[in-house]
């Protein structure tokens, strides 16, 4: 079974004065996927987001969203859009109601009876008709995630969703996101600079990185690029530790960090055994936690070694 | 997609802002203020025929004309007031005589140099970049809807407050007038068309118009200007993209306008700048103009021009221009 494509870019290219900041960035979304586009702040996702949905122009290449030509059918191919663009900035001196019902106006009729629905889902039906400027970040949040979806868009274009959430914020971002693209077939597309942001959301990803695209695929297959994970065990006492952990690490190594840290390269299937290991041993362990790798491990993965 | 709705749009949030009350609040106070000043100027005047007045005034400035002292532009000034003076009192008609349509009408010349093209720029210059600052206009412009209706919406929103803006201000300026002075008398006649031909005056343009006619072809010429320096503030807030740095633009070039014809009227290539040609209802009744040899007509000219090149270019930066903000 083969989703549409909604939206493909290619060849993306933006250059201020000299510098290149976007490369030759291309790729194609399906419907119903949430596409991750993860890099460092300052890498060109924001940039490109704006070639994406037309607030720049790009100095080479093409967008197209179902099927119209950004640059030639601009209000066609944005009829299929919704989008938040860096911030969710929204009228301070309107209520929400207000705002809805603005940018409702400058989409094709129906928008408007959207709104109570919309309100529901993001759950700010309570506040529809207080000022934004009394609204907290993650109601703002919320109410630019309203409006985004105001035209029943074919692709959400959403940049860094989570900035300024709380983690319970962040949760609910993500299981909207989740239920939009599996239950209404949207395609989405996220932009981070959080790794376990884009582990959690995203089906597929594109990693940039100084304008271009080191990598892209489906997030597991880049995650197991990711090498070996490393657990942190807090055991006392530390050395003795390391020593059975040796045995049961692929490299065979483990080092004592400090009198109650060691890390070492185990490998899931033998995690039970090493504790009974360091258990027979009189070991007492505290706990165990896998180490998060950062972006930047997964860049040196992706780049073999190039410093980010 | 509809136009109308999005000209609803940007007549709200105009409405909808602080701005658009303080300028209702600044219409009235100050035409209340200047009502007031003036009931008490009067009541202080001992009651007199104004026939000797006008006689006294006349003498007196017929002195200071003889006197020589007088700088060239004084002069001229000043021989056309002794000509509109004695012209009323051949009619037996009080040149100053105040009713509350007389200062409604008043009210048009004195507001279009200044007051309505303040106004004006307090709308225009952040209409287009408060959307910039405050990041909306990331989601505007990323609507199914061009960048020129946009912008031509924010156009049309703005012509529609200058519009009501200059009319609410007549309307002010009656009221507040007519509490004072009466508010009867738009059917009274007025004399105007007062020209001097060279350093005579000449009283073959002289017409007379009832009250009501005259008042409306000012406020037509008031709000005429006042369309033009928002068309310009309106260029200034795209291509600056801040408000308070189209604002301080506007603001200094209406200052240098003020100025300008005083310190140097003999400076014949000002009357192609904007500024200079914006009291044009005070020329329209009379007064002489600020560089010799501009008429209604040229004015008009001028201000057309330099309102559709600021609107066109408007066009050609917010149309092409990357938005990063």
């Amino acid at each position: 079974m083969e989703s549409p494509v909604v939206l493909s870019a290619e060849n993306l290219t933006k250059r201020f004065g000299k510098r290149e900041v976007v490369s030759d960035v291309s790729f194609d979304l399906v419907a119903g996927e949430v596409f991750g586009f993860l890099g460092p702040n300052g890498a060109g996702k924001t940039t490109t987001i704006r070639m994406l949905v037309g607030l720049a122009r790009p100095d080479r290449g093409r967008v197209r969203i179902a099927g119209f030509d950004l640059a030639r059918d601009f209000a066609k191919a944005m009829s299929h859009v919704g989008c938040i663009v860096e911030s969710t900035d929204l009228y301070p001196y309107l209520t929400g109601r207000e705002n809805l019902l603005h940018f409702a106006r400058m989409l094709p009729d129906g928008a408007q009876a959207r709104i109570p629905e919309l309100a529901r889902l993001v759950a700010l039906q309570s506040r529809l008709d207080d000022r934004v400027a009394t609204y907290s970040l993650g109601m703002r949040q919320r109410l630019g995630l309203a409006q985004a979806l105001l035209g029943a868009p074919d692709l959400l274009i959403l940049d860094e969703p989570a900035n300024g959430l709380d983690p319970a914020g962040i949760r609910e971002v993500r299981q909207l996101i989740r239920h939009l693209a599996e239950d209404r077939g949207i395609a989405i597309f996220v932009s981070s600079h959080l790794l376990a942001e884009v582990e959690q959301m995203c089906d597929r990803v594109a990693i940039i990185h100084r304008g271009r695209t080191l990598a892209m695929g489906p997030v597991r297959e880049l995650l197991a690029k990711r090498g070996a994970e490393r657990l942190v065990f807090r055991a006392r006492p530390a050395a003795r530790a390391a020593e059975i952990l040796g045995a049961f690490s692929r490299d065979g190594a483990a080092r004592a960090d400090d009198e109650e840290t060691v890390s070492s390269e185990v490998p899931r299937e033998s995690v039970p055994d090493a504790l009974a290991a360091l258990a027979a041993a009189g070991v007492r362990v505290f706990g165990v936690e896998r180490q998060s790798s950062t972006l930047e491990e997964l860049f040196l993965e992706v780049t073999g070694g190039e410093t980010v | 997609m509809r136009f109308a709705p999005l000209v609803e749009n940007e007549i709200l949030k105009l409405l909808k802002r602080r701005r658009f009350r303080v300028a209702l609040l600044i219409l009235v106070a100050l035409n209340g203020l200047i009502v007031f000043a003036q009931t008490q100027a009067k009541d202080r005047r001992p009651q007199r025929d104004w026939r000797i007045e006008a006689q006294e005034r006349v003498a007196r400035m017929q002195n200071w004309e003889r006197s020589g002292r007088l700088p060239q532009t004084q002069l001229r000034w000043v021989r056309f007031e002794i000509a509109r003076v004695q012209y009323h009192l051949d009619r037996n008609v009080d040149p100053d005589a105040i009713s509350g349509p007389l200062f409604a009408r008043a009210f048009a010349n004195a507001s279009s140099y200044l007051l309505l093209p303040l106004l004006a720029i307090l709308f225009a210059a952040d209409i287009v970049s408060s959307e910039f600052a405050q990041g909306t206009v990331k989601l505007l412009l990323t609507r199914p809807v061009g960048r020129a209706r946009v912008l031509s919406s924010k156009l049309a929103a703005l012509g529609v407050a200058i519009t009501l803006t200059v009319a609410l201000g007549g309307v002010v300026a009656y009221l507040f007038g007519g509490l004072a002075f009466g508010y009867r008398g738009w059917g009274a006649p007025v004399l105007t068309g007062f020209r001097l031909a060279g350093e005579t005056f000449d009283p073959g343009a002289v017409r007379s118009l009832p009250l009501w006619e005259d008042a409306l072809l000012a406020f037509g010429l008031a709000w005429f200007a006042a369309l033009t320096v928002g068309a310009i503030a309106f260029l200034t807030s795209v291509v600056l993209r801040s408000t308070a740095a189209a604002m301080g633009t506007m603001l200094a070039a209406l200052i240098a306008g003020t100025i300008l014809p005083r310190v140097a009227p003999s400076w014949e290539a000002q009357r192609y700048l904007f500024v200079t040609n914006l009291p044009l209802p005070d020329y329209y009744s009379g007064s002489p103009a600020p560089i010799t040899g501009m008429t209604v007509p040229f004015s008009v000219a001028v201000l057309t021009v330099w309102a559709l090149a600021a609107t066109a270019v408007a066009y050609a930066v917010f149309v092409r221009r990357d938005v990063l903000a």
